[in-house]
């Protein structure tokens, strides 16, 4: 009876370290950031975005949109299209320190409500592409995108890192 | 979440400690258990898995170390293989990152990696791990049969992610049987406010203070300026963490539970052998019990026992963060403390009590310079200043800043010893009667939380900084 109790903790004792191991594998492989330095990301990213929707807009613009201060952070892309009918842009920020990717999340997330409050009366077709915004949290990388090719550009991002 | 924060104070509290109240006695822990692990999923969505998965490991390496217990041997292999385990998943998520910069510093290749950002509390858990297991090895401890019981041990969320590091053997009994009452509630309240305005009050501010001061240029400070930022900064980091833990153990006593102190007035000290017997006293009774004296503390040649004594200071340093300034920081008290010991604390003790303070300051402040510096080039840089290589002795920056945050300096000071809790007493004590001392206490301590609540609205986000250990 003894025996059979010491061989299931000792069984168990590896079964969860295999499941700790397994677990850290995953974070690795999806949640991870990278050391990779910003501008090679960005070039990444550019590359798979298209000319004709997408441009890439300043700091002053960076502020209005978003409320962020480009000086805040180690790296910031943004890319937004021309026309004012179209809710397409990429949103590429590395962070200088973990606790502002939270800052930079509430930003997004503010940008995405009061946009679709302007688009789901008169434009619904874009407010839809603002409800399917991809957006993903690596490392100190944070990544938003709402276009028709959104999931494009987020396996561009992932595959960049 | 934070306890310092809204959500914390006005929403998970009450609720939890209502529902707590309420229900029977048998169904206590597992209530606690249940808002634990919302309380850490609440910030740690994903690491809360990680938790969880680490509580189940050491469950059951504990009751497979005790099953050998006939076989020394076995026991022996059992706990190295659980110690080395939970050390492995502590290192890779707190020093593989950095291992892989200094590699990369040291020698001509740029290997990039993948980041994964640091659990919060990892540390403070990891820790409380292996005392269970050393514990359960050295037969000090019985493996704890229920796993409900096991797991609110690790995931408390009073002490989970700044500690103190509880130990098992203190708390073992308490899983089983405590006493829960109004007058510990109130108790505990009133240690939680307490540690509420530490931190908003005191430490937010300094912190504030201390970060428009780093700003400066090292070049650019004067001496007053570069003392007046360490010393905001250990203000900053002392009410910050004192404050946690004030608050950790106030919840503690709340739900029932007795935690040992974690500070004793640590700037009241007189060596730095002395402020490490009072600061984060946890962490080192922890290494003390499980490295120090397992090495041969000082039973031993006087070489072997600077040796210990250094292992034991670079490995406190190292716990606090995977850079070299902590280790440096370590090592500098590992000297300081060898010095103590085996050079000048004799003629110190001697010395008139002023002098001892003085001694201690300097030692207590240096050690932050290094502390809070991102490399050693600017901890050096930022010394220098203090002793005048930076611009001057005196300037308008640090008159100003003299003259606009006095009142912050003199509360910081009157805390810092037992003399500001002494002032609350007293207080109180100038009624007679008991129903009129309740009715003063009452009022001193909810107009101290409302003090602290009105920093905190008022406030910017201000995570405690033992979060990032």
């Amino acid at each position: 009876m003894k025996t059979g109790k010491i061989s299931a903790s000792r069984v168990m004792k590896y079964v969860t370290l295999a499941a700790i191991l397994a677990f850290v594998i995953i974070l690795m492989l999806f949640m991870s950031g990278s050391t990779r330095p910003f501008d090679e990301v960005k070039e990444a990213v550019a590359e798979s975005l298209d000319p004709d929707e997408l441009t890439e807009q300043d700091c002053a613009r960076l502020k209005r949109d978003f409320g962020l201060n480009a000086a805040d952070f180690s790296g910031v892309a943004y890319y937004s299209a021309e026309s004012t009918i179209s809710a397409s842009e990429v949103l590429l920020i590395r962070v200088k320190d973990y606790e502002q990717i939270q800052t930079v999340l509430d930003a997004v997330g503010q940008r995405t409500e009061s946009r679709m409050k302007d688009f789901e009366s008169y434009l619904p077709e874009q407010a839809h592409l603002l409800a399917d915004a991809r957006q993903s949290v690596r490392g100190a990388y944070v990544f938003y995108a709402v276009s028709p090719k959104a999931g494009e550009y987020l396996k561009a991002f992932s595959g960049s890192l | 979440m934070l306890f310092s924060s809204i959500t914390f104070l006005f929403l998970f509290l009450p609720v939890v400690l209502a529902v707590y109240y309420i229900v029977p006695y048998k169904v206590k822990n597992f209530v606690l258990l249940l808002a634990s692990l919302f309380f850490y999923a609440w910030g740690e969505p994903v690491y809360v898995f990680l938790m969880i998965f680490s509580v189940l490991f050491n469950y059951f390496c504990g009751r497979d170390i005790h099953s050998c217990g006939d076989d020394p041997r076995r026991a022996k292999l059992s706990t190295a293989f659980a110690v080395v385990a939970n050390l492995l998943i502590l290192g890779f998520f707190k020093y593989y990152g950095f291992l892989l910069d200094t590699v990369n510093a040291v020698l001509p290749v740029d290997i990039p990696y993948r980041e994964l950002p640091l659990p919060v509390g990892i540390s403070f858990y990891t820790f409380q791990a292996l005392s269970y297991i050393l514990d359960i090895y050295r037969k000090k401890a019985e493996p704890q049969k229920n796993i409900l019981y096991f797991a609110l041990y690790i995931s408390m969320f009073p002490q989970l992610i700044a500690g103190p590091i509880v130990r098992y053997t203190d708390i073992e009994e308490q899983l089983h049987r405590r006493k829960i009452n109004a007058v510990k509630l109130g108790q505990g309240a009133m240690m939680f406010i307490i540690g509420l305005a530490k931190k908003t009050v005191i430490a937010n501010t300094a912190g504030a203070v201390f970060e428009r001061i780093s700003d400066i240029p090292t070049g650019s400070m004067s001496v007053l300026t570069a003392w007046l930022g360490v010393l905001s900064y250990a203000f900053q980091i002392y009410y910050d963490f004192s404050g946690y833990s004030d608050m950790a153990i106030g919840l503690g006593r709340m739900f029932g539970f007795e935690f040992r102190k974690n500070f004793d007035y640590p700037y009241t000290a007189r060596s730095a052998t002395e402020f490490w017997r009072r600061w984060h006293i946890s962490l080192g009774t922890w290494f003390r019990e499980y490295v120090y004296i397992p090495l041969g503390g000082n039973r031993c040649s006087v070489s072997r026992n600077i040796f210990n004594l250094m292992v034991v200071w670079t490995l406190t340093g190292m716990w606090h963060g995977a850079a070299w300034n902590f280790i440096a920081w370590g090592v500098y008290y590992g000297v300081i403390i060898v010095m103590e010991k085996y050079a000048w604390g004799a003629s110190l003790d001697n010395m008139p009590e002023i002098v001892q303070h003085i001694y201690a300051g300097i030692v207590i402040l240096t050690g932050w310079v290094f502390f809070f510096s991102p490399s050693l080039g600017y901890s050096l840089r930022y010394l220098l200043a203090m002793v005048g290589g930076g611009s001057g002795i005196v300037d308008s920056q640090g008159i100003f800043i003299l003259y606009t945050h006095w009142l912050l300096y003199l509360l910081a000071v009157t805390g810092m010893s037992a003399f500001g809790i002494r002032l609350i007493r007293s207080a109180v004590r100038l009624f007679r009667s008991v129903p009129a001392r309740m009715a003063a206490a009452s009022v001193i301590y909810m107009g101290i939380f409302l003090t602290a609540v009105a920093f905190l609205v008022t406030d910017t986000f201000n995570p405690f900084l033992y979060f990032r250990f």
